[in-house]
């Protein structure tokens, strides 16, 4: 298992109603999987995995990549500072 | 001068922005040209969906945030290599209208450089991948700002 480390921000932190979450994952997780993942264990994240932003170690990242061991997963909607 | 030892400065800060700190931290003694852009609270918008706002609440990622305004900086300096420094500030918190929210600047030797372009793609390319979000407070109740950009592999 992987220890990581998930940070929410604006609509995503207001659906999961807290800032961060900690967790242990199984070492292959994709971003898809760990997004299935929280789908299915967080039912007010569900509609959000359809179209957030997801960051490993501050940077963009895709589905078919692999959570690192003790990652930072950033999860947002589509940016709008400025 | 090697782009190392140009000016480049960034921050998300929840401080005013004072622009005459920030022109004095990227002007060299061969700069001639400061393009700047500001964005502000707009109070009311008549374009598009017209409502009124009370004020801007803005959050960051700001490790994240950091990192991509370098990322922004770096890109501007490929692009136009005559850009000397570089100065992008994100203010975040909770923000009221004519407020300056976010500012970029870019300095040159003369205007004719290319820098005016410098600046304006500093703060389309701020707007698409720093992670910054803003919710809008207004007479109608509350709702976040979400953007439409999505990034791709390696930005």
């Amino acid at each position: 298992m992987n220890h990581i480390k998930l940070l929410f921000f604006a609509t995503i932190r207001d659906r999961a109603g807290v800032k961060s979450l900690e967790m242990d994952i199984p070492t292959d997780l994709t971003i898809q999987g760990l997004k299935d993942k929280l789908s299915a264990d967080y039912p007010n994240l569900k509609q959000s995995m359809q179209s957030v932003l997801i960051t490993i170690n501050r940077e963009y990242a895709f589905d078919e990549a692999v959570v690192p061991p003790n990652a930072e997963i950033g999860m947002f909607p589509p940016v709008s500072g400025g | 001068m090697q782009p190392s030892n140009l000016p480049t400065f960034y921050s998300i800060t929840e401080s005013e922005i004072d622009l005459n700190d920030l022109l004095a931290k990227i002007t060299l003694t061969s700069t001639g040209a400061a393009a700047i852009f500001t964005g502000m609270v707009r109070g009311v918008t008549t374009r598009g969906d017209a409502h009124e706002t009370e004020y801007l609440e803005y959050e960051s990622y700001i490790p994240m945030a950091e990192a991509k305004m370098k990322q922004v900086a770096d890109e501007i300096r490929e692009k136009w290599p005559v850009v000397e420094g570089v100065a992008i500030v994100q203010r975040i918190g909770k923000l009221y209208p004519k407020t300056p929210t976010v500012l970029i600047a870019c300095t040159a030797a003369h205007r004719d450089t290319g820098v005016f372009d410098a600046a304006r793609y500093g703060i389309d390319r701020l707007k698409e991948i720093v992670p910054v979000w803003k919710k809008e407070v207004g007479p109608s109740g509350e709702e976040w700002v979400e953007g439409d950009y999505i990034p791709k592999p390696g930005e």
